[in-house]
């Protein structure tokens, strides 16, 4: 019998370094001893719900699961009612925090103990290795399993597409628990190359502070909103070899500002945590994006799919795509009633959906400015028919249902909604009124 | 006592212009938490405010082992914060 595809738990050797907590240095050999220890803490069972804010810890309690065969858990969304729902949902017996958690299952705090040598295991390619979670048209959350394969394939491609030296110090602002900073600051130093930096980094200070406590080559992984808070801060950052960023269109504007500023190329990823990372683009140079190496996009009349490595089966996607030449494509406007806010993303309908359901509400909608994709501050609006309520009651009421990212901005009261001569919701109407500043 | 409450009057509108809220600056709770069920702001305006704080009070926000739950806990909190730590 063929013995199953596996992959280590790293790709690294012993004596390199995988991680910084600071400035200290933390080698593979290492995580490998206390990732050990931990997973000796862990319930017999899975899934793991991981909430660690230190990226090495989050590092860590995944590793931990893996060792174990358990399923970690990765949730974007840190709403306690959110967690929670996955947790029950998903039957996690344990969640990993390193803050206090008012979590309704048991909650183990992580620690880096040095316990004795432990092996670099060998996990099944095929086997879950983690699931992350989108919000459906329902506003549920939706899983997303990932195969251990489909995670080491998409780090070897990250790794050669940006040429990750093993000495590079992976700086990243977005959470561990995010897809793509996921992918980036945990999946790349296991698999591809670099050290990852534990955190926290999210202001511009912290960022400016945590490059300057690792040394050259430096990589930032960040977001458009950081890097235009970065740059209007005036803060100098220490010598960059580059820039990567996502979970927003990145202006070109800002882009070429930031290479400026930093004299390092700034590259764009495009993925979603359906697929993960799927390619890439060098945003002041090229309008077309890249194929990750063994990654096949389908465009078609009813939308764009992608096959990914690792993956069973093609994933639809939520934006157009068109062929530009050269095997690239260009995003051509969202397919679907999908957007995305913050990284993270929300049905329009569904959205709809929850506002038209919230008792005093008689009629409303959802709309989103027509500088979506563009405006990385972009706020969706919604236009309201409740007599008897005002915007702050409605705005009460979606802050217990809806993300603070989807919250609407502004929220326009009216006798009754603006339609056409066919009876259809004026969206041009209500947003006339929206944005009329 | 008077400075404390102009500027928290002060950080109150600087918080409506830079987020664009609906919300009149002395309609926020000075107690109420910011984020979550309070104001309801996201990560996005912690950037914002960040931004806006650097420019007018001329230092930089940071992130601490609780992140920024402990400033933005609330606008009293934040107000507080700037106090110390303000160079402009």
């Amino acid at each position: 019998m063929p013995a199953e595809p596996a992959f280590p738990l790293t790709a690294r050797a012993p004596g390199e370094v995988l991680f910084r907590r600071g400035a200290e240095p933390v080698t593979t050999a290492r995580f490998l001893a206390e990732a050990a220890g931990l997973a000796a803490r862990l319930p017999a069972e899975g899934p793991v719900l991981n909430v660690c804010a230190d990226r090495y810890l989050a590092l860590l309690g995944f590793a931990a699961a893996l060792m174990r065969g358990q399923v970690t858990l990765l949730s974007a969304d840190r709403t306690p009612q959110r967690l929670a729902e996955i947790a029950a949902r998903h039957g996690a017996r344990c969640a990993l925090s390193d803050t206090p958690a008012s979590l309704p299952l048991p909650v183990i705090a992580p620690a880096a103990e040095a316990g004795p040598e432990a092996p670099n295991p060998a996990i099944p390619a095929a086997r879950i290795a983690a699931i992350g979670f989108t919000s459906g048209s329902t506003g549920e959350p939706q899983p997303h399993a990932k195969p251990w394969g489909a995670l080491v394939a998409g780090a070897r491609a990250a790794a050669a597409r940006f040429a990750v030296a093993p000495g590079t110090s992976i700086v990243g602002t977005i959470p561990a628990q995010h897809m793509y900073g996921f992918e980036t600051t945990l999946m790349l130093p296991l698999h591809g190359g670099g050290a990852g930096h534990a955190g926290p980094v999210f202001y511009p200070s912290d960022i400016e502070a945590a490059l300057a406590a690792v040394p050259a080559p430096r990589l930032l992984v960040t977001t458009p909103l950081q890097m235009r808070a970065l740059l209007g801060t005036g803060i100098a950052l220490p010598p960059l070899i580059g820039v990567i960023s996502a979970t927003a269109p990145l202006d070109a504007a800002l882009a070429a500002e930031a290479e400026a500023a930093w004299g390092a190329p700034v590259r764009e990823i495009y993925g979603a945590t359906e697929a993960g990372s799927i390619a890439s683009r060098h945003t002041t140079r090229e309008e077309g994006w890249e194929p990750y190496p063994g990654v096949a996009f389908t465009i078609g009349e009813e939308g764009a799919s992608v096959t990914v490595p690792g993956l069973p089966a093609p994933v639809p996607l939520a934006d157009r795509l068109e062929w530009c030449g050269q095997g690239r494509f260009r995003l051509a406007g969202r397919l679907t009633d999908m957007v995305k806010l913050a990284g993270k993303r929300a049905s329009i309908a569904g959205l709809t959906r929850i506002l038209t359901a919230i008792e005093g509400v008689e009629d409303g909608v959802f709309l989103a400015p027509p500088d979506l994709d563009r405006n990385p501050r972009a706020r969706l609006a919604a236009a309201v028919v409740a007599p008897g309520m005002d915007a702050k009651a409605v705005l009460a009421a979606l802050r217990e249902r809806v993300e603070p990212a989807f919250l609407p901005r502004p929220v326009v009261m009216l006798d009754a909604l603006p339609r056409d001569a066919v009876g259809k919701i004026s969206r041009a109407a209500i947003a006339a009124l929206a944005w009329k500043r | 006592m008077t400075t404390t409450l102009s500027l928290e009057q002060e950080v109150a509108r600087l918080i409506v212009e830079a987020l664009h809220l609906e919300t009149a600056p002395e309609d926020i709770d000075p107690e109420a938490p910011l984020f979550g069920d309070g104001l309801g702001l996201d990560s996005i305006d912690a950037l914002e405010i960040a931004l806006a704080v650097s420019k007018r009070y001329g230092f930089q926000l940071r992130s601490d082992d609780e992140r920024n739950h402990r400033i933005f806990a609330s606008l009293r909190a934040l107000a507080a914060h700037i106090e110390t730590h303000r160079t402009a």
